[in-house]
């Protein structure tokens, strides 16, 4: 990808770059009926922080980014950007930079004028001059390596250009924030790559405070400096993708990321049996009763004979793709398969056949009280 | 199970009476309260002025002398051979139109071909053609100077000023109404099912019978309505071609205009307000069909 | 159809029957009915002779009947394309009580026969009628005058502007117009630029389909117009009284007029959709 472009329009914005924004959420609330879109939900985006909103559709993550835009109104709470109660504030006096997942271009208008459109509305005692819009959208443009495509219409550009227009757009009006929703949704897989790490090289050039929606879990811990896992109007999860990945706090989250088989065990004395192991249940020590434990495909090992610990299993099936090697096993007493991610040499050796007896036991796992 | 984690707690949904929307805030995409009155109030003021009102006029007008008046002018027997001929002839045209209709729409909606669209264009063609210019064409051909007129004329046919000209205008002006609902709607729901009725074992006419009809019947007939409604209604093209006989090339437009000329007001307004009251029972059915039936209407935006 | 001389109208392969018996049966009717018959103008035109035909043209009277259906056909396609498009905006956008009756009424003009249309507008607009007797006082004509001609126009044009506007404004993308709000926009901005400017070509369809009708219209207007010539005498009318005059050369000049503007003026329309379609995408 050329950056020369880039960095150096970067450069001279640099000087009178304001710096970035703080976004407070603060006990937001809004429902539709008896349904809670939104529920209490408090959250902080520090200064020039890539946040993600994750979660399943209904989850409430579109409509707390369309309550930060100002495009939805909310029953409950405030939003505050700097401290400053923006509720109050119209859009236009908001300043955000809203990307849509259809991205939302002007088809009547040119790449240029979608871009130019931002500045050429505002009021005629703060409208730049036509030769400053010329040549604020000019770089921007190359901001987003669409120079040369001015003159196109949206119907004659890529899903990809599409994107990175409606981006360019939504920065012409210097937002003091900049808002995604569902920014690679539309794009077919390959792209959505791509445009991921030019995303990332962005903010990091533009040092925006930016909050996307997505539902997609690898691409929010992989883009995000911090993220929020949402689930039925309420914020279940806030942190960094380390410690979403190592800490889920709930159960939810733990299913929710994927890739885990889970158990239903009974704890005693703040201990459980997963596959013949005893873990400790998260959060209390002396816990009794009912709980739900995960385990993540590569915290499963195979081994072949029985030792102290581990259950008896039969391989059903096994997926030699990628670094590892994916073996579904069946144990006794349970109707699902678990997914067990070995290393590829245990494959090589020959050692996994089809309706194979092992032994499997797990290495970690998360365990939650029930109740 | 309780315990799944996936699964909504409503207990924990607090209930709360639903308080109404910050009052400084309105969405973007609207208008201000006042703005927004200003325009229904407009836009409805226009509808009414211009639709409302003159249905009113033609009713209370017809109504001015009484309930008596109105229907001695309906009996009288001009006016009765005037809704004859004017049903005669839509009896006529519309199941012509209805035929060329059907079988228009199957060559351009389930074949593809070169020129397709000006072929449509074609069809469409007597829309943006004055009613007048309709009856003119006929009387060129027809009339006692035309091409083929005099021909026709000895040899004791007589056409133009006689009904078969009036039913030749009448489908001249109401050619497109059949053909346009059918051809988007065929074309969008394209050729699958007959090709799996013909797969089957069916003939082309069982298919045709069977599964496309079955497929366009509310569009035909919200089609046929309109077709209806304009023949009835025709007052251009029939007054070029009908000469204007009494109890004979009448019909009902051309019977109005005819009271009117004659200062016969309560009369003329009587048999308009029949033709309205038809226009009515035109609408009525026609919106049922929209309410009912909107998705199998037409693929694509009405009329 | 083997004859390859059919080219064009032979269709790709295809497993459906009735391609022959339909399209000739089509091409057939269509013939007999519409374009032989309308070929006859321009045959008459054509047997005419250049210089008898431009003097029937040239005729002050024939000039100024075409000058006035054209004209008033114009303002009156004009008018509804600023109302009907506030119509269809109120009837998309808005709800309030008797929506469906509204909406279900703007038809109206498609049902009513045109004859009943000029009468009721007569009678409303005449000096003595509901509207004509408040227009009396403040000296403004209706009724009698090229302005009667317009009002029964925008009668008749009303639903072809609503009804192409209607749709399109219906699936308009709300996205759009957040787009525009987030971008600083004015809600009148966005109107202007934005939701104006997409549904142009949609008006522009139903401009052409009003003006189209109204420079055609006869049976709404004779009543309303006063039929004066040189004033209020519209061009379809103009064509009945050469015929009533057995004057078939003079009747044929003006219809010959007509339909080629007529037909160039839609072709033109259509051309600069097509063309809008290439550019923009957004379709009529």
């Amino acid at each position: 990808m050329p950056r020369a472009g880039g960095t150096n329009a970067t450069r001279a914005d640099e000087r009178h770059r304001p710096s970035p924004v703080r976004i407070d959420v603060e006990e937001l609330g809004k429902s539709y009926g008896s349904f809670a879109a939104l529920d209490n939900v408090s959250l902080t985006v520090k200064p020039g922080e890539l946040l993600a909103l994750l979660g399943p559709s209904g989850s409430g993550k579109t409509t707390l980014l369309r309550a930060i835009a100002g495009l939805t109104a909310t029953e409950e709470g405030t939003i505050r950007f700097d401290g400053e109660d923006a509720t109050v504030l119209s859009l236009r006096e908001r300043r955000v930079g809203f990307v849509f997942q259809q991205y939302a271009l002007f088809r009547h208008m040119t790449v240029f004028d979608n871009v130019a459109f931002g500045l050429r509305v505002r009021p005629r005692e703060e409208r730049p001059r036509a030769g400053e819009i010329a040549r604020r959208v000019r770089r921007l443009l190359e901001l987003v390596q669409l120079g040369g495509l001015e003159k196109r219409f949206p119907s004659q550009i890529s899903g990809g250009q599409r994107q990175r227009v409606a981006l360019a757009r939504a920065l012409a009006i210097e937002p003091r924030v900049l808002l995604l929703d569902e920014p690679f949704g539309a794009l077919d897989a390959k792209v959505r790559k791509e445009l991921r790490s030019w995303l990332r090289e962005l903010h990091t050039e533009t040092g925006l405070t930016t909050v996307f929606v997505t539902h997609d879990q690898e691409e929010a811990l992989e883009l995000a400096d911090r993220v929020v896992i949402m689930r039925a109007g309420r914020v279940e999860q806030i942190g960094t993708p380390s410690e979403i990945y190592d800490e889920p706090a709930t159960p939810f989250v733990c299913e929710f990321l994927g890739g885990v088989a889970r158990f239903e065990v009974t704890a005693k004395e703040g201990e459980a049996d997963v596959l013949g192991s005893l873990f400790p249940v998260e959060g209390d020590g002396d816990y009794h009763g009912p709980a739900l434990a995960y385990v993540r495909a590569h915290e499963i090992e195979i081994v072949a004979r029985e030792r102290a610990e581990g259950v008896p299993a039969v391989i059903r099936a096994v997926r030699p793709f990628g670094p590892t090697v994916t073996v579904e096993l069946s144990i006794e007493g349970r109707a699902s398969r678990i997914e067990a991610e070995v290393p590829r040499e245990l494959y090589s050796g020959g050692e996994l056949g089809i309706g194979q007896g092992v032994f499997i036991r797990a290495t970690s796992a998360r365990i939650y009280a029930a109740n | 199970m309780s315990s799944d984690p996936l699964a909504l707690d409503t207990s924990r949904i607090p209930s709360r009476p639903s308080p109404e929307p910050r009052p400084f805030f309105r969405t973007p995409v609207s208008e201000t309260p006042l703005v927004k009155a200003a325009l229904i109030a407009t836009g409805l003021a226009f509808i009414v002025l211009m639709i409302f009102l003159p249905l009113a006029a033609v009713f209370f007008e017809a109504f001015r002398r009484g309930v008596e008046p109105f229907f001695a002018s309906l009996v009288e027997p001009d006016a009765l051979s005037a809704v004859r001929l004017t049903l005669l002839v839509a009896a006529i045209s519309v199941p012509a139109n209805l035929v060329f209709g059907l079988v228009a729409s199957w060559a351009i909606a389930k074949f593809e071909f070169k020129g397709k669209s000006f072929l449509v264009t074609l069809i469409d063609l007597p829309f943006s053609v004055s009613p007048v210019i309709a009856g003119l064409v006929y009387i060129l051909l027809f009339g006692s100077y035309g091409f083929v007129g005099p021909w026709l004329i000895a040899n004791g046919y007589q056409i133009v000023f006689a009904v078969p000209g009036i039913v030749l205008a009448t489908i001249f002006v109401t050619f497109p109404f059949v053909a346009r609902q059918l051809i988007p709607l065929m074309e969008q729901q394209g050729k699958g099912d007959e090709e799996a009725a013909l797969s089957l074992g069916a003939s082309g006419l069982q298919t045709f019978f069977r599964v496309t009809l079955p497929n366009i019947k509310w569009a035909l007939l919200y089609g046929v309505l309109l077709c209806n409604a304009r023949a009835m209604g025709e007052f251009g093209a029939v007054s070029v071609v009908s000469g204007h006989i009494r109890g004979k090339t009448n019909t009902m437009p051309l019977h109005v205009e005819i009271l009117y000329n004659e200062y016969n007001f309560v009369a003329a307004f009587a048999v308009a307000s029949l033709l309205a009251f038809l226009a009515l029972v035109t609408l009525v059915l026609k919106s049922v069909l929209e309410w009912r039936y909107g998705g199998e209407l037409a693929a694509s935006g009405r009329h | 159809m083997s004859n390859r001389s059919f080219a064009l109208l032979r269709p790709a392969p295809s497993v459906l029957p009735g391609w022959g018996f339909t399209m000739g049966l089509t091409l057939t009717w269509l013939s007999l009915i519409i374009l032989i018959p309308l070929a006859g103008v321009f045959v008459r035109s054509a047997g005419l002779g250049w210089d008898a035909f431009w003097t029937l043209a040239a005729d002050p009277r024939t000039i100024a009947a075409l000058k006035l259906s054209f004209g008033t056909a114009l303002i009156a396609a004009g008018v509804n394309v600023v109302f009907g498009f506030l119509a269809a905006w109120v009837l998309v956008r808005y709800d309030f009580p008797g929506k469906r009756l509204f909406d279900a009424a703007i038809d109206l003009p498609f049902a009513l026969p045109t004859a009943v249309a000029g009468l009721a507008f007569t009678a409303l607009y005449a000096p003595n009628g509901w509207i004509g007797s408040l227009l009396v006082p403040l000296g403004i004509k209706v009724a009698y005058t090229p302005l009667g001609i317009v009002v029964a126009l925008i009668f008749i044009g009303l639903p072809f502007v609503v009804r192409s506007v209607q749709p399109v404004l219906a699936d308009f993308d709300k996205e759009l117009e957040e787009a525009s709000a987030t971008l600083g926009a004015s809600r009148l901005q966005t109107v202007a630029r934005v939701i104006l400017p997409t549904l142009l070509p949609s008006l522009l369809t139903g401009f052409a389909l009003a003006f189209a009708r109204g420079v055609g219209e006869y049976g709404s207007i004779i009543f309303i117009a006063g039929n004066i010539p040189y004033v209020s005498e519209i061009a379809p009318l103009l064509i009945v009284i050469r015929l009533e005059e057995f004057n078939y050369a003079g009747a044929t000049a003006i219809a010959a007029i007509m339909l080629v503007i007529s037909f160039a003026l839609l072709l033109l329309i259509n051309l600069l959709q097509a063309w809008n379609h290439r550019r923009t995408g957004i379709q009529a």
